[in-house]
């Protein structure tokens, strides 16, 4: 296919952007359909991703590749099962969130489309970069819109909630960078190439103590846009300050930039240390799942409620992402749709009520269902669906999450599925206490039934999570080849240290010469150039290849500290 | 070769200097826009004049001036810095009182001050250039005569300015006594050669570096830097910030090229830097927090930005470091130009709260503010964040890795000052006590507005020319 599909679904949201700067301010209404046409059609070309996408081969499809500053750093795009869903996801909500924020953002509405748009853009660039130097521009470029959406649309607290999102989030991504540079040294050093191509470095296998450092941070550039306990803290203020739709693009797929990454980056670059850090990622993923869980419970807020249950669902995903093995990771990525449908679900949905009450407290409200019987139907269904209800999509993710979790550790298990409890308990609670009951405040008598549009955005939303639901193979397929090739590549490899000490060393004919010529030319500080070691992890051969090269993506430059 | 074409470029700009002087007598004109495009018209002119010697490698005074590629870029460079605040200026002066035509003749004095420092590889003509381009930038800091401020700085830049000097002249004589040279090369071959007692040299290296370190401000040598951004009429503070720095770090380049790893007195020199380098990262940074002075966050942060780039020169990384000043040229400049914009006749809007709500009510200039200062804060797609990426990327090679992860974050804690002004411009309400009217009336200003943004996204986003031709530029070194 020479159709360039992702540069297409990348930045058209970028044109529209830019279309956009040119349309005049006052005419609202033609900017409103102007942005939700060209998210429509991000979406229309997206779903050509999704029926062209070969379940078979774990390669990334629809590559792209071309130079561009050249040392290593290329325009490369591709992707495999583990971010097709995820760009879908963005797609699928964008044209949402934009009919969501229909009326209720009056103010700076040209500013706000554009912005937007442009975080589309940034987002779905992350999912789609094969480059690290890409994936980072996308990454750290993505932080300008939110900034904006939450500090000048966001709510009273918003400077606060906006500053704390982005420095925070800064500090991890400066601390990758970091990474990104002494990994991007060290395989120059190792092979006498620049390059930042992520399947380059998937060759390089670095002694266990730099990984170990490198492991951390990512983990926590990673863990803090998860975000992992306990960095949650901007979590709440973001989400709770933050416009309606800033909060459901927010929860849907910002946050899955961060297990993104780890599936991608953190776990497959350095297994050794993923090993090591196992334990302890395990135990804060747990901490968060209860911690999220108790803290959802005592809001007073709604909104709030469902930031705290994001932090509880999140660390569940977390969770079976570290059990590494087949059902674990495809079921953190299903559960990773799902938590993006119901969590942007019910933010819309409290944006739904808010917009009538302007207010988001729980005890304001009481008996809203006799008001809005639509609206307490579509409620009702994504509030179950977050908690895991059979039928529904959050079933077959928990359930696939659970699994994978139990092969590894029964205690975990069991800690973990706290998780659909407490979720069950402050979600049915709420329900409760918003939904039932008799009406306390007067003002509920004016509220009005949703209107069409309000039907037109959650509609597709609770389509997808029966679909989800009942017939997961639609989309769990795609992603089996994805899946366990990146669990070869974090297992297999993991053996060439762990059990070298073993008995069993002879057998690892693989693993030790790798680990010789590795170590040898990192002590010694010189290279063998133009030597690319090639191991194939699933069937563990090894060769030392003399000049092999795509020369246009591998530039030998000088070098200057030799 | 040796050819009086390496003295064309220079000679134009004098010629331009002293031709604007004489016109400023003979017309007297009220209106001196006319100096500005005369100005602009030989500075021009010496820019044809550099491309027309690229490659060429001319020198004259019997080697003391050598016009590389590398010299032949940073002129160009500053020929670009000198016509944006000659732009700059056009309408501020009128507006500010500070109506003098000398302010072309000085500019372009100061110019060619910074073009002999980096063309000549003789500390003593070095010294020579700076000289030149301190006193202009003495007189053009009291620009505002009538004004306090203005005056002080003239003055605390002048007294502080002549004790660098001293300092400098000082290190030099003791750096001739130990290595009875004055061009570069010979006194690394003296620094890298025998066994013998270099602590002479030392010491004059020191204070070489003293003395260098006042100019490009770096803490603990950066005391006057604020208070002298401050009180300077402000196109005079944008080319303070860009323009010296520039060339004081061109000379450091070429004198710590190759420098490092020689012997013991280099490895003291390289940590001297080192800790000057992690003090003006953290410092600068710490102190603009606490700010509430737009022209002062932007002191300190141009303080803060010379730390990175002497991370450069610790790397030892020529082509990172030549493009973080082209960079640090469209930001800072941007930057400034956006807050001259942010005045009327007779009044400067330099405070933070004067930026309450200006972004939605002059989008242009919020818009490219705010562009300009996320630039600077280090977020791709801009120049700022390319440039800190080729920096910190050559120092983690050669094993710098601690001052990259103190460089990082003290970017970090630039971030928060930098949106501090972007929170004001977008996210504050403007109070109804402070009423903010700026006179929008100015072409030449919207152009360099314009000219940096469109600098500051190709350089962020598709730099590969101006990368080769600066890789050209320092492969001659």
């Amino acid at each position: 296919m020479n159709f360039p599909v992702l540069s297409v679904v990348t930045f058209l949201p970028l044109a529209g952007a830019i279309l956009l700067i040119f349309l005049p301010a006052e005419k609202k209404n033609l900017l409103r359909y102007a942005a939700l046409a060209f998210a429509l059609a991000t979406f229309a070309v997206s779903l050509t991703l999704y029926f062209n996408f070969d379940a078979t081969t774990p390669l990334p499809q629809f590559e792209e590749k071309s130079a561009w500053l050249g040392y290593g750093i290329n325009y490369h795009l591709g992707i495999d099962g583990i971010s097709l869903y995820l760009v879908l996801l963005t797609t699928f909500l964008l044209p949402i969130v934009l009919l969501s924020s229909w009326t209720y953002i009056e103010k700076r509405i040209k500013e706000y489309l554009i912005f937007m748009l442009l975080l589309e853009t940034g987002i779905i660039g992350v999912f789609v970069s094969l480059n690290l130097f890409l994936f980072y521009v996308f990454w750290e470029a993505m932080l300008i819109p939110m900034y904006f959406l939450i500090g000048v649309w966001g709510g009273p607290r918003r400077i606060y909630a906006t500053l704390k999102f982005v420095l925070m989030t800064m500090f991890g991504s400066l601390l990758m960078l970091v990474a990104i540079f002494v990994l991007y040294a060290y395989y120059y050093r190792a092979t006498g190439i620049y390059s930042f191509n992520i399947f380059d470095h998937y060759q390089l296998i670095l002694n266990p103590g730099v990984q170990a450092w490198l492991f951390l941070a990512f983990a926590l550039a990673f863990a803090i846009k998860v975000p992992m306990f306990p960095f949650h803290t901007w979590l709440p203020d973001a989400h709770v300050e933050a416009p309606t739709a800033g909060s459901v693009i927010l929860a849907a797929v910002l946050l899955k930039m961060g297990t993104y990454g780890f599936l991608r980056f953190a776990l497959p670059l350095f297994p050794d240390a993923t090993e090591r850090f196992l334990p302890l990622l395990a135990v804060l993923s747990l901490v968060g799942i209860i911690y999220g869980g108790l803290m959802a419970l005592i809001q007073k807020d709604v909104k709030s409620l469902v930031a705290y249950s994001s932090v509880s669902h999140m660390g569940l995903i977390m969770l079976a992402v570290f059990a590494l093995n087949v059902e674990g990771v495809e079921g953190a990525i299903y559960q990773m749709l799902n938590h993006g449908l119901s969590t942007g679900a019910l933010f819309l949905i409290v944006g739904i009520l808010y917009e009538r009450a302007h207010t988001r407290l729980i005890k304001d409200f009481g008996g809203v269902s006799h008001q809005m019987p639509v609206f307490a139907a579509f409620f009702l269904v994504c509030m179950l669906s977050s908690v895991g209800l059979p039928g529904l999509n959050g079933f077959v993710g928990e359930v696939l999450c659970l699994f994978g979790v139990f092969r590894v550790s029964t205690l975990m298990a069991i800690l973990g599925v706290t998780t659909v409890i407490l979720a069950a308990a402050y979600l049915l609670w709420m329900y409760q206490r918003v939904m039932h009951g008799p009406i306390t405040n007067e003002k509920i008598w004016t509220f009005k039934d949703m209107n069409l549009r309000e039907i037109a955005y959650l509609a597709p939303i609770v389509i997808m999570m029966f679909w989800m639901g009942i017939y997961p193979e639609t989309f769990l397929r795609k992603m089996d080849s994805s899946v366990v090739h990146l669990l070869n590549r974090v297992k297999n490899r993991q053996r060439v240290f762990v059990q070298e000490a073993g008995p069993a060393r002879e057998k690892l004919a693989v693993a030790k010469p790798v680990e010789a010529w590795t170590q040898e030319s990192m002590a010694e500080g010189t290279a063998i150039k133009n030597a690319v070691i090639e191991v194939d992890m699933i069937t563990g051969n090894w060769a030392k290849k003399e000049e092999k090269l795509e020369a246009e993506d591998k530039e030998r430059g000088e070098n200057p500290d030799e | 070769m040796n050819n009086l074409a390496a003295l064309s470029p220079l000679l134009c700009v004098v010629l331009g200097a002293l031709l604007v002087l004489l016109l400023e007598v003979l017309f007297n004109k009220e209106n001196k826009s006319y100096l500005g495009y005369v100005s602009l018209a030989f500075l021009a002119g010496g820019a044809a004049l550099c491309v027309r010697s690229w490659n060429k490698l001319y020198s004259f005074f019997n080697g003391t001036l050598i016009l590389d590629n590398l010299a032949l870029f940073f002129f160009l460079l500053f020929s670009l810095a000198g016509a944006f605040i000659i732009l700059l200026s056009l309408k501020y002066i009128s507006d500010q009182e500070a109506n003098h035509g000398e302010l072309y003749s000085l500019l372009l004095l100061a110019l060619s001050g910074m073009m002999i420092m980096v063309s000549s590889p003789d500390l003593l003509v070095i010294f020579l250039g700076l000289e030149v381009l301190s006193v202009s930038c003495y007189a053009l800091a009291g620009l505002k005569r009538k004004d306090e401020k203005s005056a002080e700085a003239a003055l605390k830049y002048f007294l502080l300015g002549s004790f660098a000097s001293a300092f400098l002249v000082l290190g030099l004589a003791l750096l001739y006594g130990a290595a009875h040279s004055m061009v570069i090369s010979g006194i690394i071959e003296y620094f890298q050669a025998g066994t013998a007692s270099k602590t002479m040299g030392l010491i004059g290296l020191g204070l070489v570096i003293v003395g260098f370190a006042f100019k490009i401000a770096l803490v603990p040598f950066h005391m006057w830097t604020p208070d002298v951004y401050e009180g300077a009429p402000t196109p005079m503070t944008a080319f303070f910030s860009v323009a010296p720095k520039s060339a004081g770090f061109a000379v450091l380049l070429r004198i710590f090229l190759d420098f490092w790893g020689a012997s013991a007195e280099t490895e003291f020199v390289f940590w001297a830097l080192w800790v000057l380098s992690v003090l003006t990262m953290v410092v600068g940074n710490l102190i603009a927090l606490r700010q509430t002075n737009v022209k002062r966050i932007l002191a300190y942060s141009s303080i803060a930005h010379a730390g990175y780039m002497l991370v450069a020169v610790l790397a030892g990384d020529q082509s990172s470091l030549v493009f973080y000043l082209t960079a640090y040229l469209f930001m800072n400049v941007g930057a400034f130009a956006a807050l001259i914009g942010m005045s009327k006749k007779g009044k400067e809007y330099n405070e933070l709260e004067d930026f309450a709500g200006i972004g939605f009510k002059y989008p242009w200039i919020g818009g490219t503010f705010a562009v300009f200062l996320i630039s600077l804060a280090g977020f791709p797609p801009t120049a700022g964040f390319l440039a800190k990426f080729y920096v910190f990327s050559a120092a983690v090679r050669v094993g710098l890795v601690p001052l990259v992860v103190i460089g990082v974050l003290a970017s970090l804690i630039s971030v928060f000052y930098y949106l501090r002004i972007v929170v004001a411009m977008y996210m504050r309400e403007p109070s109804p006590d402070r009423e903010v009217t700026i006179d929008q009336e100015n072409p030449a200003l919207f152009l360099v507005l314009f000219l940096c943004l469109y600098g500051v996204l190709q350089l962020g986003i598709f730099p590969g020319n101006i990368l080769t031709i600066i890789r050209m530029a320092v492969s001659f070194l």
